[in-house]
């Protein structure tokens, strides 16, 4: 998972329908690259079949020790 | 009574007042003399309701004379963080978008607490929409330290632990998504506790994000907080994630020995560049726990840097969504600082947001394997003790962000977790700051938590220490 450039976020946002102008993608970009960068790791490893649900899952049954 | 009312912990006036050795109206008026005097140095209310309370406090004692009682905490006033809904008031959120916002529903954990007898004494401060981690906001001005009134309380339930510290309320609501009851309760030294995501129901709590807001008390000691969490704790038909089942006596539980319990110490990031002072309280508590009992192992923790990672990704997608409307129609409306944090929100693609929660269950069992052979984790809730108001106003600057994530390094992977953690106050700096430390604890094992912390109070004073008026 690369970290979004301001160019990408100016056009995500504008698609979400929030524009933004270039100096607050550059700061996004800013803020949020260290975030992508330490889950870089994680994204694009997960099995197929892994749902969100499986927090809950995981929560309750390794509640009790 | 000789003691001043408000100088009483929570569990204790309740039971003076169940015992009449003290009326409501004493210890409300108590809490309404200390208000008048503190509020003009901490601004840690946002409503101070003080007529509507001391009405309240003699129909408390006017149906206590009528053998009346209506709960565990029966006359006993207490205010909470800004954004929980009370059908009727306004619930201004810390924001100026919401400054006029009447709440028609009442949410449950106030309203639980309600059931339990208590009163309403206003409400207190907030960081604009619970997000900011300082206790600053660009629309009520700062909530300021009772213990060193041009330093932050630490955010976002920043006049929740400003008032619990200085004795303005018995206990107060906080919120945590990322450490908003942690935060507080460290920088101003009182106890608090971030509960398992699903322990209390969020129905009528302002949401930031759905996946990682939790509810939770700040109180001035561990006793106090598992009277409140069982009070508040258990499925609501309002709210899905939160679970059904037994809730335990949590105040039983503070009463047990801590002997032979298997306390870790993580041997990286939570003990990595540590301010000396927060350091060295760590290395005390630790010495305190060994002298009553338990046993301190290191633990090997996996990578808590993406767990954080993962957090930020969560928040700042949910975050944004809950707030596009108003971005676009108000964003003039928001404070720099959290506009800039909401817009980080969109630049997150869902496929990235997606992969967090997905991993979610995956780390989590690998956080429960890592701990599988101790009952709590202690760790600092952050690397420093309480900066200055004015160094840690950086508003929308370029560093704002880093200086944010510094400050909740130690408080996010839990929260991505979903585990409980129990902040409890463990020293204070040479200067006379406050220091806590978090005890990190299985999914729903709060009264482990609660179990160490009270008995770490029972071997210490810090919790008992009152800030002085200037």
């Amino acid at each position: 998972m690369t970290r979004p450039t301001a160019k990408e976020i100016k056009a995500m946002a504008d698609a979400a329908g929030v524009p933004v102008d270039n100096d607050v993608a550059a700061r996004i970009a800013n803020s949020v690259g260290p975030a992508f960068d330490a889950f870089a790791a994680i994204a694009g490893t997960l099995p197929f079949d892994l749902e969100p649900s499986t927090f809950v899952v995981v929560q309750t049954e390794k509640a009790a020790r | 009574m000789k003691t001043e009312p408000a100088l009483m912990s929570l569990t204790s006036v309740a039971r003076a007042i169940a015992d009449k050795q003290v009326s409501s109206r004493e210890v409300t008026q108590s809490c309404l003399d200390r208000i008048a005097r503190w509020q003009p140095h901490l601004n840690a209310f946002m409503a101070i309701e003080a007529e509507d309370a001391l009405k309240a406090a003699d129909a408390a004692d006017a149906a206590l004379a009528k053998g009346a009682r209506r709960g565990v905490l029966h006359g006993v006033p207490l205010a909470h963080k800004d954004m929980y809904y009370e059908a009727g008031k306004v619930v201004t959120c810390g924001s100026r978008i919401r400054r006029d916002f009447v709440a028609t529903t009442t949410s449950t954990a106030l309203q639980r607490l309600k059931d339990a007898g208590t009163i309403r004494l206003g409400s207190l401060q907030m960081a604009e929409f619970a997000y900011g981690p300082t206790g600053h906001n660009v629309h009520y001005g700062p909530v300021h330290n009772p213990f060193a009134l041009d330093r932050i309380t630490g955010g976002s339930s920043s006049g929740s632990g400003s008032a619990v510290a200085a004795r303005l309320t018995f206990a107060a609501l906080g919120s945590d998504t990322g450490g908003s009851v942690r935060m507080p309760a460290h920088f101003c030294g009182v106890t608090g506790l971030k509960t398992t995501m699903g322990r209390i129901s969020r129905a009528g709590a302002m949401p930031l994000s759905q996946s990682l807001d939790t509810v939770g008390p700040l109180a001035r000691t561990a006793e106090d907080c598992a009277v409140l969490l069982r009070l508040m704790a258990g499925a609501d038909p309002a709210d899905s994630t939160a679970i059904s089942g037994p809730i335990p006596d949590y105040a039983a539980a503070t009463t047990e020995s801590i002997r032979g319990l298997a306390i870790g110490v993580p041997n990286a990031f939570y003990v990595d560049d540590l301010d000396e002072e927060v350091a060295s309280a760590l290395d005390a508590t630790i010495a305190v726990l060994r002298r009553e009992g338990a046993n301190v192992v290191k633990v090997e923790l996996p990578d808590q840097r993406q767990l954080s990672a993962a957090s930020q990704l969560v928040v700042a997608v949910e975050a944004a969504a809950f707030h596009k409307r108003w971005m676009i129609e108000r964003a003039q409306d928001y404070g720099p600082q959290v506009l800039m944090r909401l817009q980080n929100g969109l630049a997150i693609p869902g496929v990235s947001y997606l992969e967090a929660l997905r991993w979610r269950g995956q780390a989590l069992a690998a956080h429960v394997a890592a701990v599988a052979n101790v009952d709590a984790v202690i760790a600092p809730v952050s690397p420093v003790p309480a900066p200055t108001i004015a160094e840690s106003d950086v508003g929308n600057s370029p560093d704002a962000e880093a200086v944010i994530q510094r400050l909740t390094r130690l408080t996010r992977p839990i929260n991505y977790l979903g585990l409980p953690a129990l902040s409890i106050p463990c020293g204070f700096t040479r200067g006379g700051l406050p220091v806590g430390m978090q005890l990190i604890g299985r999914s729903f094992d709060e009264a482990t938590l609660l179990r160490v912390g009270a008995a770490f109070q029972r071997a210490t004073d810090f919790h008992e220490r009152l800030p002085k008026l200037p």
